[in-house]
C-alpha cells in the first residue's frame, strides 16, 4: 500500500529479460555510441539503428497503447527497461516523434493523421524534429511569427524556425505556426506537420559551444503544406502544444543517468590520477548531491504511484524538471573539477562510434568538458527553469 | 502532490490534525509558554487518550503497535502546530530504549496512559550530543550509583524521569530515574522554542530494576534511538517547513505594495517556487525512510540519515526565506512564522547534528 517503495521484487524476470535482450542486441559500435553520448543525443546513426532493432522486437515505442505498436508495460516495467538501457550504455535514438508527438497524433489526430504517421515514428524509418521556438520567440512562445496563409486545400508557410535540435537529419517537422493575427497571441496558432523535402525549407545546421551540431535554424519561404497535415483544428495549436510540453517534462526520468553520474564521481574519486581524491571538501559535497538526489528518487517514484493510481502529476512534472536538470548541472560540475585540466583536450572524433584509437585524454575524461557544457543547456530547453517556477507559483502555489 | 498513505494512516492524520486545528490554538500556546507553562496537563491527557502515546507500544502492553511511519505523521502535525508538549521525545525515548526493558511490562502501560514522561538524556556539559559519557554507573553492594551530569535536555522541563546515558564497567548503561528526589539538582530553563528544557547534576543511588539497558543492548538502544530521532525531527523539521511556506504563500497574497499584493511579483514567486521544489523533495526522502525503517530495508541507516541532512538544510532555508518575505511583521513574537524558524532551529541539532548525519552517511556510503 505505501508508495514509497512501489517496485516490487518479482519484477526482477521481467529486469533479467530485458538485460538478456540488451546484452545480445547491444553491437560495440552502439555500446561507444551511448558511452560517448555528451547531450540528450547519441550519434544520429547508431541511434537510428538502435530504434530498427527495438522496433523489430516490438519495443519501439514501449509508452504507446498497445493498438499503435506498444508494450502493453505497466509504469515500473518501463522504468526498468529505461533503467536498463541506461545501464547497459544503449544510444539515444531521437525521441521527438515517439515522446512528443506520437502522444499527441493519438490525441488530437484523424484517423488517416495516425495511420499515416505513427507507423513511420516508431519503426525509426521517419524522424521528426520539433519546429516551435523563433529567433524573437523563446520563452514567449506564443509571440511567434511564422505565418500559415490559406490557400485552398494548402497552407502557404513563411517564417524561421530555432534551436531545431537534429532538423538536419530529419524528414518531417512539427510546427506552430500563425493562422490568425487578429486575436490575443495564444488564439491564433495552429499545428503543422511539414514534410521536410517540400520546396522551399533551407535548414541551416549551426555548431553549440561544445564544438558539434546537433541545433539548426529552419527557413520557411512559401512552403507549401496540405490542409490535411493539420493536427487539431485551426487554431487551436496552442491547446495541442501545451499537451505535448507536459510530456515532455514528465516523461523523464532523471535519477537514472544522475546516478550513474554518480557511479563516475565515486570511480573518480577512488582513482588516485584526479585531483579530487585530495580535496576532503569535494567528499562532502558528492554526498550532499547523492542525498539530493536520493530525494529527487523518492520524488520520482511518488509521482509515478500517484500516476498509477490514476492522477495526474501536472504542473509537478516541472518540479521534477527543475530539480533533475539542476541536480545534472551539479554532478557535470563536480565531474569538470575532478577531471581539472584533463577535461581540456577537445577531440571532436572519439565522439564518433567507430572510433577506437588514443584518446587525448583519459577516457572518462575526455567527454566531461562536452557534458559540463551541454548540462547549461538543460535548464534552457523545454521550457526554462524560470518559466518551469512560473508554472509552480501559478499552478501549485496560486499566487 | 498527497504521498499515499494506507487507509489506518489517513485516518489518523485526519483525525489528529482536526483535533489540533480545533483545540491548539497559536495565541493560548504563547501565552501559557510564557507563564512558564511548556506542556499543558489537559493536552498531555488529551493525547494519551486519543492513544498517540500508545502508539508504538506493543498491543501486549496496552498499546497499538504502530510504527515510525505513524509516529512520523503525529511527528509532522507537531511541527505544523507548534506543538510543546514533549511528544516525539517521549516516544522516541519508549520506543527505542524503555521498550528493551525487562522492567517494559510495567512501566509501558504508565508511558500510554501519560503518568509517565521518560525522555531520554545523552548531552553533557561541553555540548553535543557526545556518545562516551562522563556520567557513570557503578555497581554497589546494595544496588547501583550513578554520578554524573546532563545538559540541555530538550523538554526536559516537562518530563517526570529520565532515561540517562551513562558509562558502567559493562559498557553503555540506560538508567531510568525521576526527575525529583534525593542526590538530583534538577533546573528547568525556559528555552527559544517554547519547550522548556533542563539540564541537572546528581549522584545518587539507583535499584537494579531503573537499570534500564546495559552493555550491548544499551549500545543497540543508542543506535536505535538516534535513528528514530533523526527521523522523527526530520518529520516534525517538515511540518513545520511546509507551515512556514503556508504561511507565506497566505501573507504574500494578501501584502499590498506599491499597489499590488506581494505575490504578484515575479522575484518572490520563483523564491517560492523554490522553497516548494525543496519542501516536496524532503517529503519524499522523510516518508522513504521511515518506510524502509518499518519494512527493515538494509537501505535504512543511510535512508534516515540523509533524510535529516535534507530536512536540516531545506528547514533552515525554507524557514529563513518565510522571515525575509514577508518583512518585518516576521521578526515579532506575535506572529507564527518565527516560530516554525524556531522550532526548526531546535530540532537541527536535536540528538543529531546535521554535520554528523552527512559524516555518518558518508561513512556508510562508502562500506
Amino acid at each position: 500500500m505505501n508508495a514509497s517503495n512501489p517496485i516490487p521484487t518479482d519484477y526482477g524476470v521481467f529486469r533479467e529479460a530485458i538485460r538478456t535482450f540488451l546484452n545480445d542486441a547491444l553491437t560495440p559500435e552502439l555500446i561507444r555510441a551511448g558511452q560517448r553520448t555528451t547531450s540528450v543525443f547519441s550519434d544520429f546513426e547508431a541511434g537510428k539503428t538502435w530504434q530498427t532493432i527495438l522496433h523489430a522486437k516490438g519495443w519501439g515505442a514501449p509508452e504507446w497503447p498497445m493498438e499503435y505498436g506498444g508494450t502493453g508495460w505497466d509504469i515500473q516495467q518501463r522504468y526498468i527497461f529505461l533503467e536498463e538501457c541506461k545501464l547497459a550504455n544503449a544510444p539515444n535514438p531521437v525521441m521527438m516523434g515517439i515522446q512528443m508527438l506520437g502522444p499527441m497524433l493519438m490525441h488530437f489526430g484523424t484517423e488517416a493523421q495516425k495511420g499515416r504517421f505513427l507507423p513511420g515514428i516508431i519503426s525509426g524509418d521517419d524522424v521528426w524534429c520539433q519546429g516551435y521556438s523563433e529567433p524573437g520567440s523563446g520563452s514567449d512562445l506564443a509571440s511567434l511569427k511564422t505565418t500559415a496563409e490559406r490557400d485552398g486545400d494548402e497552407y502557404i508557410v513563411n517564417g524561421t524556425k530555432i534551436w531545431t535540435s537534429m532538423a538536419h537529419h530529419s524528414n518531417w517537422i512539427f510546427c506552430l505556426v500563425r493562422t490568425d493575427k487578429n486575436v490575443k497571441p495564444q488564439a491564433g496558432i495552429s499545428f503543422l506537420l511539414i514534410d521536410m523535402a517540400t520546396p522551399g525549407i533551407t535548414v541551416s545546421p549551426f555548431p553549440s559551444l561544445d564544438g558539434e551540431v546537433e541545433q539548426c535554424q529552419v527557413f520557411f519561404e512559401n512552403v507549401r503544406v496540405p490542409v490535411a497535415n493539420l493536427l487539431g483544428e485551426e487554431n487551436q495549436g496552442w491547446t495541442v502544444a501545451k499537451y505535448l510540453l507536459e510530456f515532455e517534462r514528465g516523461g523523464q526520468h532523471f535519477t537514472i543517468e544522475l546516478k550513474k553520474q554518480l557511479a563516475k564521481l565515486r570511480m573518480m574519486m577512488a582513482s588516485s590520477t584526479h585531483r579530487a581524491t585530495d580535496d576532503p571538501t569535494y567528499a562532502y559535497r558528492v554526498a550532499e548531491t547523492e542525498i539530493d538526489i536520493m530525494a529527487l528518487e523518492q520524488t520520482e517514484l511518488r509521482i509515478k504511484g500517484s500516476i498509477s493510481a490514476g492522477d495526474n502529476p501536472g504542473a509537478l512534472s516541472s518540479l521534477v524538471k527543475v530539480s533533475g536538470t539542476e541536480l545534472g548541472q551539479r554532478c557535470a560540475e563536480l565531474l569538470i573539477e575532478a577531471a581539472g585540466q584533463s577535461a581540456m583536450p577537445w577531440q571532436s572524433a572519439v565522439l564518433s562510434p567507430d572510433y577506437t584509437g588514443d584518446t587525448a585524454a583519459p577516457t572518462e575524461c575526455v567527454t566531461t568538458m562536452a557534458e559540463y557544457i551541454n548540462s547549461r543547456a538543460t535548464t534552457i530547453y523545454g521550457g526554462t527553469a524560470e518559466i518551469q517556477r512560473g508554472i509552480i507559483a501559478k499552478h501549485v502555489l496560486e499566487l | 502532490m498527497d504521498a499515499q498513505m494506507t487507509e489506518d494512516q489517513s485516518l489518523l492524520k485526519d483525525a489528529a490534525e482536526r483535533y489540533l486545528r480545533d483545540s491548539y490554538d497559536f495565541n493560548g500556546r504563547r501565552e501559557r509558554i510564557l507563564e512558564g507553562v511548556y506542556s499543558d496537563p489537559g493536552q498531555w491527557q488529551s493525547f494519551a487518550d486519543m492513544g498517540w502515546l500508545a502508539l508504538p507500544i506493543p498491543e501486549e502492553f496496552g498499546g497499538l503497535g504502530l510504527g515510525t511511519r505513524e509516529m512520523a505523521i503525529l511527528a509532522e502535525l507537531c511541527g505544523r502546530f507548534l506543538v510543546t508538549e514533549p511528544l516525539i521525545d517521549t516516544l522516541t525515548s519508549t520506543t527505542a530504549i524503555l521498550s528493551r526493558g525487562e522492567q517494559r511490562e510495567t512501566l509501558l502501560p504508565q508511558v500510554a496512559e501519560g503518568t509517565l514522561v521518560p525522555i531520554a538524556a545523552i548531552d553533557e556539559a561541553h555540548g553535543g550530543s557526545r556518545l562516551t559519557p562522563t556520567t557513570t554507573l557503578t555497581q554497589t553492594d546494595s544496588g547501583w550509583q550513578l554520578t554524573g551530569s546532563k545538559h540541555w535536555i530538550s523538554a526536559g522541563a516537562s518530563a517526570t524521569h529520565l532515561i540517562v546515558l551513562a558509562q558502567s564497567s559493562e559498557g553503555l548503561a540506560w538508567a531510568l530515574l525521576p526527575v525529583e528526589g534525593e542526590g538530583m539538582e534538577y533546573d528547568r530553563f525556559p528555552t527559544h522554542d517554547g519547550r522548556g528544557g533542563a539540564s541537572c547534576h546528581f549522584d545518587l543511588a539507583l535499584e537494579n530494576d531503573q537499570i534500564i539497558a546495559i552493555g550491548d543492548t544499551a549500545a543497540a538502544a543508542l543506535e536505535a534511538y538516534r535513528e528514530l530521532a533523526m527521523m522523527l525531527s526530520s518529520a516534525e523539521t517538515l511540518g513545520a517547513t511546509q507551515a512556514a511556506l503556508d504561511t507565506t504563500v497566505d501573507y504574500t497574497k494578501q501584502r499590498v505594495q506599491f499597489g499590488q499584493p506581494l505575490a504578484s511579483f515575479q522575484a518572490l514567486q520563483h523564491r517560492m517556487s523554490n522553497m516548494l521544489i525543496q519542501t516536496e523533495l524532503t517529503r519524499s526522502l522523510v516518508y522513504a525512510a521511515c518506510h524502509a525503517a518499518d519494512n527493515g530495508h538494509t537501505e535504512h541507516p543511510r535512508l534516515a540519515r540523509a533524510a535529516k541532512v535534507k530536512a536540516a538544510t531545506v528547514g533552515r532555508t525554507v524557514s529563513q526565506e518565510a522571515i525575509q518575505l514577508h518583512g518585518g511583521i516576521a521578526t515579532t513574537d506575535e506572529y507564527i512564522v518565527g516560530h516554525f524558524f524556531k522550532r526548526i532551529t531546535a530540532l537541527e541539532s536535536w540528538v543529531c547534528s546535521r554535520g554528523e548525519a552527512l559524516q555518518e552517511f558518508m561513512a556508510l556510503a562508502s562500506r
